[in-house]
């Protein structure tokens, strides 16, 4: 019997790193399909649920007339302002606070309570003060990055250990220089998943203030088309939205992530499968 | 000797009592100083009440709210609504998660299907839902499972995947059921994990539900603040934006942390 395993295994071997290879696409199948049935036996009115070639149709006509184009810029563009300005304040902010014990004991009552409104809670007052555009945008998004950057700022300079920071001053480093060679690199891996996460949130921010505080972006688009009950942009705009984030996560964030994580490896085994 | 137990105490408690004292002080001091200055620019740069209320207005509007009963008839729909939702995402979801996590073919081709849905957040898919459910608490409570589910099914599922096998062989070899190990090694192995997405997920969910009920408008904080704008009442936008603050403050306090620091406690996996 365990003679003939062996003899089949290559082939199988194959057949089963194949099926490894497409098994992420199971799930998205399914979907496909339990959706081309489901149209195909009901014939639900397209306001409804439209059938898949409607919504690759719609891509394809959005997409063409530059619509998609354009409201996927809009988007991008309100997040890379909105995630630049919470990671430079949050960082900037994290390590004031993170180095002065004084600071850190006035301001963490209110990052508790002003971490627990970040976001999108701030848009109706900010409706009447910045009016709807990419300033509501890029505040809410900056809002809801900033915190979480400055939290995890905070920790990673609390966790450098005060040993190294010593070590580099009695070398006669001064202030900046310890700055820079110690406790920055230090807090580096604690930034970087803040800004991984921050930028999770932001995302959703983003497009969930777009739904009502956007002339343009995705969210609008979304937004606009139920309106119109064109559930085909709607679904085509939701598809849009997840493939941008994954792409951001996997391609830009992760390996940022992991480079550092190697590099200066402050973060134990258990959090990295976490992450 | 009793007689001499006594001074003693009240000694002890009297600085303990002072040191509480002090330190409620202390949580309190930022935000005085806070309501200062938003006092101070109110007066100051002579802001208008479209603008901005003094802290004196929105604590009348507040008052006003309680005593008429329509802050609480809100922020219990929210909070009945996240309850609701958090409940039944953990019913489904940690079942799901173990159902997906037990099996290693099931949980590579699930990974990538959750992180897509993650990625589309709840609030996206809300316009479809007005389509599909109205403008009801039906759609709210649809958009808030669905961001709520995903993050507990998923780190369930990365929960299961790390116990180490031998654990689960180990148990088997003695005569234990499915059941068994569900209870005996999936559920305390995952638990701490379990916990993690409850917590991103509670703070996903949070935001959601505010911005769902903005927009379905059927009750619920979001929609006190959001309907507020509409006719420019800065007061009860600012009231209601401090609850939404103050409640959340709370469930994550009272309810999310006492379960992470009991779980680790109990099964202490986490690191440091």
């Amino acid at each position: 019997m365990s003679a003939v395993a062996p003899a089949a295994s290559p082939a199988r071997l194959r057949l089963d790193r194949v099926a490894w290879m497409l098994l992420p696409a199971a799930p998205f199948v399914a979907v496909l399909a339990a959706w081309a049935a489901y149209w195909q036996i009901v014939r639900p009115p397209a306001a409804t649920l439209p059938s898949i070639l409607a919504v690759v149709q719609v891509v394809g006509d959005i997409a063409g007339d530059g619509r998609l184009g354009a409201n996927v810029l809009a988007s991008l563009w309100r997040l890379l302002l909105g995630a630049s300005l919470g990671i430079l304040t949050g960082v900037v902010a994290g390590f004031a606070t993170g180095l002065y014990r004084g600071i850190s004991e006035f301001l963490s009552p209110l990052v508790i309570f002003f971490n627990a409104i970040s976001g999108i809670v701030w848009l109706p007052l900010m409706i009447g003060w910045l009016g709807i555009g990419t300033a509501l945008a890029v505040f809410v998004i900056w809002n809801t990055v900033f915190f979480i950057v400055f939290q995890n700022t905070v920790l990673g300079v609390q966790l450098v250990p005060e040993v190294l920071e010593q070590g580099v001053r009695a070398l006669g480093a001064g202030r900046l220089e310890t700055l820079r060679s110690v406790t920055l690199p230090g807090a580096l891996p604690y930034i970087l998943s803040g800004i991984r996460s921050g930028l999770g949130f932001g995302w959703r921010a983003l497009i969930a203030a777009e739904l009502v505080g956007a002339p343009s972006g995705l969210g609008q688009m979304i937004f606009a088309a139920g309106d119109y009950h064109r559930s085909d942009i709607i679904i085509a705009g939701c598809l849009i939205i997840g493939v941008i984030a994954i792409a951001m996560d996997r391609w830009i964030l992760y390996p940022i992530e992991q480079r550092t994580v190697q590099r200066w490896g402050l973060i134990t085994d258990a959090e990295k499968e976490g992450v | 000797m009793s007689t001499a137990v006594a001074p003693s105490q009240v000694r002890l408690i009297s600085p303990l009592g002072l040191l509480q004292k002090l330190s409620g002080l202390k949580v309190l001091l930022p935000f005085a100083v806070l309501v200062a200055i938003w006092w101070a620019i109110k007066v100051g740069a002579g802001i208008t009440d479209e603008v901005l209320v003094s802290p004196a207005t929105a604590f009348a509007a507040f008052v006003r709210l309680v005593t008429t009963g329509v802050l609480s008839e809100y922020a219990s729909t929210s909070l009945r609504m996240i309850g609701a939702c958090a409940m039944f995402s953990l019913a489904v979801g940690v079942p799901i998660g173990f159902a997906v996590g037990v099996n290693r073919y099931a949980a590579r081709s699930c990974e990538g299907f959750l992180r897509f849905l993650q990625g589309v957040s709840g609030i996206a898919w809300l316009p479809l839902v007005i389509i599909w459910l109205g403008l009801s608490y039906k759609t709210t409570l649809a958009v808030v499972i669905y961001t709520l589910i995903v993050p507990i099914v998923f780190n369930t599922m990365i929960g299961v995947r790390t116990i180490p096998e031998n654990y689960v062989l180990a148990l088997r070899s003695l005569g234990a059921g499915r059941l068994r190990l569900a209870t005996d090694v999936y559920l305390p192995g995952a638990l701490p994990s379990i916990v993690v997405g409850l917590r991103l997920g509670m703070g996903y969910g949070w935001r959601a539900l505010i911005a769902a009920e903005m927009l379905v408008h059927s009750g619920g904080l979001g929609d006190l603040i959001f309907s507020a704008r509409t006719f420019n009442q800065i007061d009860r936008i600012i009231v209601g934006m401090i609850v939404i603050g103050c409640l959340y403050i709370i469930v994550d306090r009272l309810i999310v942390q006492p379960i992470e620091n009991l779980t680790i406690a109990r099964w202490g996996v986490l690191r440091k």
